[in-house]
């Protein structure tokens, strides 16, 4: 009898559900204040980041803007020869974002997976170095950044303090100026971003059957090698998307840099959006700003496709 | 062999943190004296940083702009992903992708139209936008929705059918299903959406040091008043700025800690902070 009632119950849902989702109505309203909200904030102000960028809209035109002069590709030329009138051309930023965001991401990869390898098996205290290994990364970036930027001071910072200690370096380094800079933003956001990966790369390992180590173990295998034939193998997908995202992120860091060096920042250390920054908020060449910002995101565009595929959208269940 | 990787580890990790601790105890006179050991121990750094800069007002600022939009997010989020999640219907892959590409657009290319629309509003209604609290967080909902809206997304997959489809047998209409079976339910990926939102807009510097004001300005933007007076010319309290720059980060570690079991999840399904 009860078993009778269950079947039963389970047929009905089955078409039930099948009513629900297919034949009924969506409740549109619902939806409707994300849509709105989006094409207000974000789908309009695309469009019109395009429009500017084709014209001279600067703080002497903005009063007029509707007359501000229509200048083609002129922008994109600027863009890539001179630049802003502070600082780096879109060509040098560009440049050093891909070299920032590439260096970044290719130094995190061993630390995250070693970081994620030494915590995987349980040991007393395993909590607590958990928590200690997140602390970089959940730190907000400005506060990071204030930290590095006192670390790197010239003449007394804790680097250079250590750096000349050990008789590496000199006191006198200048890591916040010059052809430093750029090192200093590298190794200040490899502090603070390591622990992404590492939490990537321990979700995937949750993931991994011990019973291929025993296996392994049984095979003559050594740790090394299980490592490289069974744990990295494994690990690709999740790597992957990982490294991804990372790059993604780092290509659009703004605030480590910002607060490290302040505005204008050397020219070996201005990524672009802080570029676009300087551009459009300071020297207020909104054409200019906004031709350097498409650039940057049709850049962005080619690792986000990467993304999106592999999150193979419409896969998932609704 | 492990003990030993994870010396090298926590050293990495603690050396910095220790030495910003040691210096927000550094009176503001003695630090890049020479010494790295402060003559006495100057707790009266994390008195003086209320005075110095208008920390209280930032940090409410922060709370007021970063509450407001994670709020709106979480809520405009529930509502589109219970949706999206449980119709099909012609554009919804499209409404989806769009969230993840919008996460992918460089912030700074958004900030500039908008603001230069909020200036010619501005000028043309001879209104003032620019410093207020709304503008603000109208302009986080950039980053903050397309975010909220993805990670609920996967906790609404999570949550069973079943129950609503009794609630609906028993006459309720599709909202008062999604507010009586489904809210209860997506309650703990309702918090942890709130939470991770705040916590951007906690960390939010761009869109704040554009749009906020004096009076309006964020704890974020608020720091940088210490650094901005060095580079005008004038003395860092650097003692001070590291005992503040301790007390707007050490809350967001806490909460962050509290949640950190969600935080692997969030990640897994691609919401990441930025």
């Amino acid at each position: 009898m009860e078993n009778d009632l269950i079947v039963e119950g389970q047929v009905r849902r089955f078409s039930l559900g099948q009513v629900l989702r297919k034949r009924q109505r969506p409740p549109y309203w619902m939806i409707v204040p994300a849509v709105f909200l989006l094409l207000v904030i974000v789908v309009v102000p695309f469009f019109i980041s395009i429009y500017t960028s084709f014209t001279q809209l600067d703080q002497y035109t903005i009063g007029n803007w509707m007359k501000a002069p229509f200048v083609g590709f002129r922008n994109y030329i600027y863009a890539f020869t001179q630049g802003s009138a502070l600082g780096a051309s879109a060509l040098q930023s560009l440049w050093v974002s891909v070299s920032f965001s590439v260096l970044t991401t290719v130094f995190i990869t061993p630390i995250g997976i070693i970081a994620a390898l030494l915590v995987n098996t349980s040991f007393r205290g395993r909590a607590f170095v958990r928590a200690l290994f997140l602390i970089p990364y959940v730190l907000p970036v400005f506060v990071n950044a204030i930290t590095w930027r006192m670390l790197f001071m010239n003449g007394w910072g804790l680097v250079d303090l250590i750096l000349s200690a050990l008789h590496l370096g000199s006191i006198n380094t200048f890591w916040l100026i010059g052809p430093n800079s750029f090192w200093a933003m590298v190794i200040a956001d490899v502090w603070s971003s390591w622990p992404f990966i590492y939490l990537m790369v321990l979700a995937g390992l949750q993931g991994i059957s011990g019973d291929l180590y025993e296996s392994a173990y049984m095979d003559g295998a050594t740790v090394v090698r299980s490592f490289f034939s069974i744990t990295l193998p494994m690990l690709r997908p999740i790597l992957g998307l990982a490294l991804l995202l990372s790059t993604l992120s780092h290509f659009n860091n703004f605030t480590l840099p910002f607060i490290m060096f302040g505005t204008p920042p050397s020219p070996q250390a201005d990524v672009l959006p802080l570029n676009v920054y300087v551009t459009s908020f300071q020297t207020f060449n909104f054409g200019l700003g906004a031709a350097m910002s498409l650039i940057t995101l049709i850049l962005m565009m080619i690792p986000a496709f990467f993304y999106i595929r592999m999150l193979r959208l419409g896969n998932e269940t609704a | 062999m492990r003990f030993v990787g994870i010396v090298i580890f926590a050293l990495f990790i603690s050396v910095p943190m220790a030495y910003v601790v040691l210096v927000s105890l550094t009176p503001d006179t003695e630090v890049g004296g020479g010494s790295i050991w402060p003559s006495h121990i100057a707790w009266n750094n994390y008195v003086s940083m209320w005075v110095t800069v208008p920390l209280a007002q930032d940090i409410f600022n922060s709370i007021i702009i970063s509450g407001c939009t994670a709020l709106l997010a979480a809520i405009v989020a529930l509502l589109s992903s219970y949706v999206v999640s449980r119709f099909r219907f012609r554009g919804r892959k499209t409404f989806m992708l769009s969230l993840i590409t919008m996460q992918t657009i460089p912030q700074v290319m958004l900030l500039l139209p908008l603001f230069v629309v909020l200036v010619i509003i501005q000028n043309t209604l001879g209104v003032r936008l620019i410093g207020q609290y709304g503008t603000v967080i109208v302009t986080y909902l950039t980053f903050a929705l397309p975010f909220a809206s993805w990670l609920l997304l996967s906790y609404m997959a999570s949550i069973p059918i079943e129950l609503e489809e009794a609630g609906q047998i028993d006459g309720c209409t599709r909202f008062q299903v999604l507010m009586k079976i489904v809210l209860p339910l997506i309650l703990p990926g309702m918090v942890v959406t709130f939470v991770f939102s705040f916590l951007l807009g906690w960390s939010d510097v761009l869109f704040a040091s554009v749009l906020t004001n004096s009076a309006s300005q964020t704890v974020a933007v608020g720091l940088q008043t210490y650094i901005s007076t060095g580079e005008s010319g004038g003395t860092v309290f650097w003692g001070q700025l590291m005992a503040a720059s301790l007390t707007s980060g050490v809350p967001v570690v806490i909460i962050f800690m509290f949640f950190q079991r969600y935080i692997i999840g969030g990640l897994a399904n691609g919401a990441v902070k930025g």
